[in-house]
C-alpha cells in the first residue's frame, strides 16, 4: 500500500486527525511536568492509570476508560494531598506509584485477566481512535489552547516565579492543580495512542526539545506544539510507509527531535 | 513624621510554635532600616506576617496608619509594598528579561483578559533603565548572571511603584562587584522613588553599609542593646 493509499482508509484518517490534534495540543501540558519538575508525578499517573486499567479489565468494562478515569481522579488528589501534608508532589506521586502498580497486578492474577488484555495496556495504539475517542481528543485539545490562551500571563507568572504570582493575587494553587488535572486527562489519552510505556513521547519530548531552543513563553508554546504534531504525524506516517509499530516510531521521532535540539548551540 | 511600617506587640509563630516574640518597631518614610539576624532568627517569619502570608498570634501591623492584621485590604497592600523574594537562581523557564519586569504590574493595571498597555510596557522599560537592565531587554533570563538576576528581581518589584520595598537577603551569593553594583542601584531607586526600604540579611557589614539603622533580631526578639544609628 502507498502512503496516498492509506489515505483513503478511515482508520488511518482517523489515527491522522487524533494525531494532530494530540500532537499539537497535549504535548503542551509537558511545559506543566518539566517547569515543575513533576517527572516522578506523571510516572505516578501512568501507574495509577494502569490500576485503573486493570480494575476495567477485571470488572469486563473498557480498560481505557476505567485507565483514564482513575488518572483524572488521581490529578485531582496529588495536588490537593501535596498542599495539605506539605508533602513534595514526588513523594505523593511514589506512594501512589508503588501503592497502585502492587494493586494492579494483584487484580490481574485475581480476575485470571489474559496476558495479551494487560499487554495492551502497556503499548496503545493510535489506529484503534474511535469516532468517540477524537471527540475526546479535540475536546481536551480545545481546552487545553483555551486554558494557555485565557491565562496566558497569569500561567507565564506561575511557571516563572510562583511565590511572587501568590504574592500578587494570582490564584496559583488553583491554577496549577487546574493544569495538573489536564494532564492528567491527556496522560489517559497518550496511553491510548501510543500506550503506557511510552507515554512521554507524546507528552514530555516535544516540550523538552523547545525548552531548549525557545527565548520567551510564546514561542515555547509555539514550538512545543509544531513539535508534539511533527512527532505524532510524522511518527505514524513513518510507521505506515516502513512498516513499524505506531507506539514506537512516534516515540523514537520524538527522541530524534529532542537529541537534535539538544545539538543545537544555545546562545 | 508618618511611619510606613509600625509593628507593635508583634508575636508569629507556625501552629503553636512561636517564631517572634512582641516585637516594637518604627520605620519612618524614606528610612532605609535592615534587619540583621542568623539563619533562623525569625527574619523570613516577619516579611511573611508584613505582607500577609502568614497570620500573626498577637499584636498588630500598620501600613501608613492602617492596620493590615485587621483590614481585607490585599490589593491596596500591594499596591503599597514591593517585594522582593530570595531568589538567586535563573530557573528553568524561558522568559526575557522585559517580560519578567512587565509580569511585576500583574494585578495593578493589567490581568486576565486585560492586556498590557503602552504605560504598562514604558513604565517596565525605564525600570530597567533605572536597574541598568535596559541593554538585557530581551535576553533570556536563564542567560543572567545572579547580580543581574538580583537587579531583576528589584525591578519587578518596583514595576508597581509601590512605597516600600521588601529585601530579602538580596546579597546573597553575589560577588563583591556585583554586591557595590546593587548597593549603587539601591541608593538610586530610594531617591527616585521615595521608597522606605526594609531589608532583611544575615550580612551584618552589608547592612551597615548600606542602611540608615540596624535591627539585630535573635531567638525571635530584637536586642536593643546592638541596635546600630548609622
Amino acid at each position: 500500500m502507498t502512503l496516498l493509499e492509506f489515505f483513503k482508509v478511515p482508520i488511518f484518517q482517523r489515527a491522522l486527525i487524533g494525531a494532530i490534534i494530540a500532537g499539537g495540543t497535549i504535548s503542551l501540558l509537558g511545559i506543566v511536568i518539566v517547569v515543575f519538575n513533576m517527572t516522578t508525578l506523571r510516572f505516578a499517573l501512568m501507574h495509577f492509570g494502569l490500576l485503573g486499567g486493570a480494575i476495567g479489565l477485571s470488572l469486563g468494562a473498557n480498560p481505557l476508560t476505567a485507565a483514564i478515569t482513575a488518572i483524572a481522579i488521581g490529578s485531582l488528589l496529588f495536588g490537593p494531598l501535596s498542599d495539605k501534608f506539605k508533602l513534595d508532589t514526588g513523594i505523593i506521586g511514589g506512594f501512589f506509584m508503588t501503592g497502585s502498580i502492587a494493586v494492579a497486578f494483584l487484580l490481574f492474577y485475581k480476575a485470571g485477566v489474559p496476558a495479551l488484555d494487560v499487554f495492551s495496556l502497556f503499548t496503545g495504539s493510535i489506529l484503534t481512535l474511535t469516532n468517540s475517542d477524537i471527540v475526546f481528543v479535540a475536546v481536551l485539545g480545545l481546552i487545553i489552547l483555551t486554558t494557555y490562551f485565557t491565562f496566558f500571563r497569569e500561567i507565564q507568572l506561575i511557571f516563572y516565579d510562583a511565590e511572587q504570582a501568590e504574592w500578587l493575587g494570582v490564584p496559583a494553587q488553583k491554577i496549577r492543580n487546574g493544569l495538573l488535572f489536564l494532564t492528567g486527562l491527556a496522560i489517559g489519552v497518550a496511553m491510548k495512542i501510543v500506550g503506557a510505556l511510552l507515554i512521554d513521547a507524546l507528552i514530555l519530548l516535544s516540550a523538552m526539545a523547545a525548552m531548549r531552543i525557545a527565548k520567551n513563553f510564546k514561542q515555547l508554546l509555539v514550538i512545543t506544539s509544531l513539535l508534539g504534531m511533527l512527532t505524532t504525524t510524522g511518527g505514524l506516517l513513518l510507521s505506515m510507509v516502513m512498516d513499524l509499530p505506531t507506539g514506537a516510531t512516534i516515540t523514537l521521532t520524538g527522541v530524534t527531535f529532542l537529541l537534535i535540539s539538544i545539538m543545537i548551540p544555545t546562545k | 513624621m508618618e511611619n510606613a511600617i509600625e509593628l507593635r506587640d508583634l508575636t508569629m509563630g507556625y501552629g503553636n510554635h512561636t517564631i517572634l516574640r512582641n516585637l516594637y518597631l518604627n520605620i519612618k518614610v524614606g528610612e532605609f532600616v535592615s534587619i540583621f539576624g542568623e539563619n533562623g532568627a525569625g527574619k523570613t517569619t516577619l516579611f511573611k506576617g508584613i505582607l500577609q502570608l502568614l497570620p500573626i498570634m498577637k499584636g498588630n501591623i500598620k501600613i501608613f496608619n492602617v492596620d493590615v492584621t485587621k483590614s481585607n485590604e490585599k490589593t491596596w497592600l500591594r499596591s503599597q509594598i514591593g517585594y522582593v523574594p530570595q531568589r538567586h537562581n535563573q530557573g528553568n523557564f524561558p522568559i526575557t528579561v522585559f517580560e519578567a519586569t512587565l509580569l511585576g504590574r500583574w494585578g495593578s493595571s493589567f490581568s486576565y483578559f486585560k492586556k498590557p498597555s503602552a504605560e504598562d510596557k514604558e513604565v517596565a522599560k525605564d525600570i530597567l533603565q533605572l536597574v541598568d537592565l535596559s541593554h538585557l531587554s530581551h535576553q533570556d533570563c536563564r542567560r543572567l548572571s545572579g547580580g543581574q538576576i538580583q537587579r531583576l528581581n528589584i525591578a519587578r518589584a518596583l514595576a508597581r511603584h509601590p512605597r516600600i520595598l521588601l529585601l530579602d537577603e538580596p546579597n546573597t551569593h553575589l560577588d563583591i562587584e556585583s554586591q557595590q553594583k546593587l548597593d549603587n542601584i539601591l541608593h538610586s531607586i530610594r531617591k527616585e522613588y521615595h521608597l522606605s526600604i526594609l531589608m532583611i540579611s544575615h550580612d551584618q557589614l552589608h547592612t551597615r553599609r548600606v542602611s540608615d539603622r540596624v535591627v539585630h533580631l535573635r531567638n525571635g526578639t530584637f536586642q536593643k542593646d546592638l541596635e546600630l544609628v548609622i
